[in-house]
């Protein structure tokens, strides 16, 4: 079965680019969206397998529609799709559910690899992610507030340290002398982690300020 | 940026302190008032004066209060006014209170002019407004004493250090305003260089590498885009480093070296330290990848990572090329031949740091490079 692609970006010159270049490696490119609001809705209606996601849509938020789409469609996957920098936003994306990102500077081969990983259920962790990530753990633990933050293992940190280098998953296993899938494990695990704490801290932040209730008073 | 509205004077509680000292003042002279009311010789027109004092007071209180309303001739007025009230002395107070010394009509009233004038037009209008001031109060005494001479002293002083302050004052705050200009437009160049980075360069890259792949007369559009990829990098990265506070973003300093084959990672959010260890680190980056595209071959890739640990940082720059044969390394040392690598463990001793190069054949090489943050870039975080 053909995996079928969501494409959100505001350029259309580059939505048309990509999508013609993911037609043509046997992708079917189900719908697109120029802005956050209607990637929701039509990500809702289409059910795509995998969202390629821009953060920066002009005005509407990327991150609040993959919180959106994460949440409300269990089995899309989303992928960000973004410049190179625009760190902020990407933990944001990544935290709210995006199973990863990539750079719009990567080849057609490097993209069609990330969607297929994606679609395959697997995170699309590069190097910048993985230095993303590794700085946002080592914050949360240097921020004493933040008692319930999760922590990474020491196996987790190596694992992530050598993918920030630029060493393949296989390059991994052979280095730490561990099995290719544990290397995948490690990483979904830190990339969990993360996304439950998020989840987590929004839900105490809505009960904090009320906004649970407010929204049952309204409806 | 609206243009119609003009900044706020800094002299401007020197100003407001005039309009009340000359209520205070204007209290006092009315206390004179009604104690000498009785032996004065024209005592209808002592208080024909009084009430032009009292006019003026509203006035002034009024014009004072309101910046655009600081004209220079209503100072000059202010002068005038002062001077004609106190000159009307001889004709208000009697022989016998001039024997005793009895206060002018205007008190301490007339000490106010020398001000507003120290405020509005600096230390020499203060100067002169309160000579004139000084002179007037010799005419009114018909005598030049050593009160009178005292009185002056005091009047052109007075005038003298308002003006002072207040140029002093409108002086810090044209320099302030410079120096939030010069901040703002550093910030602005450096939003620029991100910006062009993450757009422009991102689509000359794609160019180049996609007109290279498809070859003929794309090849050569790849090769011209190219070499504006590497102008306009050279461009934006230059004066970058440098920012606010004598510490600026390694993280964003070091992104600014990524290309279509060099990855750069890092935290999200800043990665502060003092300008001069960021220029180091980022030369330090730079001299690696330069040994990369040397000797690594044009189809390696590059990896530089950033960590901050809180009390260091840590810079690793690893290439995916054939690495340096066992032995290679020491016999290149000893003919003199590894400059980079010599210079970047000179720069990261001179910032207190230690360096490890990790090389094999087919391993690659990789620098990591260890520096600690200093005190001060520490409170920063």
């Amino acid at each position: 079965m053909t995996v079928s692609v969501m494409i959100v970006d505001d350029h259309p010159i580059w939505r048309d680019g990509v999508a013609r270049d993911l037609g043509e490696h046997g992708f079917e490119v189900a719908a697109t969206a120029a802005d956050g609001d209607a990637a929701v809705r039509i990500a809702r209606a289409v059910r795509p397998a995998v969202v390629l996601m821009d953060l920066n849509l002009g005005s509407s938020s990327g991150v609040a529609a993959i919180r959106e789409i994460t949440t409300q469609l269990p089995d899309t996957r989303v992928l960000v799709l973004s410049a190179s920098g625009e760190h902020d936003d990407v933990l944001e994306a990544v935290k709210a559910g995006a199973s990863g990102y990539l750079v719009k500077s990567a080849s057609v081969r490097e993209l069609v690899a990330a969607v297929r990983r994606t679609a395959g259920g697997d995170p699309v962790f590069t190097a910048g992610l993985a230095g993303m990530v590794l700085g946002e753990y080592r914050r949360m633990a240097d921020a004493p507030s933040d008692q319930q933050a999760p922590r990474l293992t020491e196996r987790e940190t190596d694992v992530l340290r050598l993918v920030a280098k630029g060493l393949t998953a296989r390059q991994i296993a052979d280095r730490l002398v561990i099995s290719h899938r544990t290397v995948e494990n490690h990483v979904q695990s830190t990339l969990r982690k993360l996304q439950l704490h998020n989840r987590v801290e929004l839900a105490r932040y809505a009960i904090e300020h009320g906004l649970d209730q407010e929204q049952e008073g309204r409806g | 940026m609206t243009v119609a509205q003009p900044q706020r004077d800094p002299a401007t509680p020197l100003w407001w302190g005039t309009i009340v000292l000359r209520w205070v003042t204007l209290g006092f002279a009315l206390g004179a008032l009604l104690v000498h009311l009785d032996g004065y010789r024209r005592p209808d027109l002592a208080l024909a004066a009084f009430g032009m004092m009292l006019a003026w007071t509203v006035v002034t209180s009024v014009t004072f209060g309101r910046q655009r309303l600081r004209r220079p001739w209503l100072v000059v007025a202010d002068v005038l006014v002062t001077c004609g009230v106190m000159l009307t002395s001889p004709f208000v107070l009697s022989t016998e209170q001039y024997e005793q010394v009895a206060p002018l009509v205007t008190t301490v009233w007339a000490a106010v002019p020398p001000l507003t004038a120290g405020a509005r037009f600096g230390a020499a209008g203060g100067v002169l407004v309160g000579l004139v001031t000084a002179v007037s109060t010799g005419v009114a005494r018909l005598d030049v004493d050593l009160d009178v001479a005292r009185d002056g002293v005091l009047l052109t002083a007075s005038g003298l250090l308002i003006g002072i302050t207040a140029t002093t004052a409108r002086r810090s705050q044209a320099a302030l305003a410079q120096a939030l200009r010069t901040e703002a437009a550093t910030a602005e160049r450096e939003r620029l260089a991100r910006s062009i980075h993450d757009s422009v360069l991102q689509v000359l890259a794609r160019v180049r590498r996609r007109g290279g792949e498809l070859g003929g007369e794309a090849a050569e559009l790849a090769r011209l885009a190219g070499e504006q990829e590497i102008a306009l990098r050279a461009l934006v990265t230059t004066g970058t480093a440098g920012s606010s506070g004598g510490a600026a973003d390694l993280r964003a300093a070091l992104q600014l070296l990524a290309t279509s084959r060099v990855q750069v990672s890092g935290p999200a959010g800043e990665v502060r330290l003092p300008t001069e260890h960021v220029a180091e680190l980022v030369a330090v980056a730079r001299e690696a990848l330069s040994n990369v595209d040397k000797h690594a071959g044009p189809e390696a890739k590059a990896w530089v990572l950033l960590e901050d640990l809180g009390s260091e940082v840590v810079l690793s720059v690893r290439d995916d090329g054939p690495g340096i044969a066992e032995g290679r390394l020491a016999e290149a040392q000893a003919e003199g031949r590894l400059g980079v690598a010599s210079s970047i463990r000179g720069r990261v001793r001179h910032l207190g740091g230690t360096c490890v190069l990790e090389t094999g054949p087919d391993a690659g090489t990789e620098w990591e490079i260890r520096v600690p943050r200093p005190e001060r870039g520490r409170d920063r975080r």
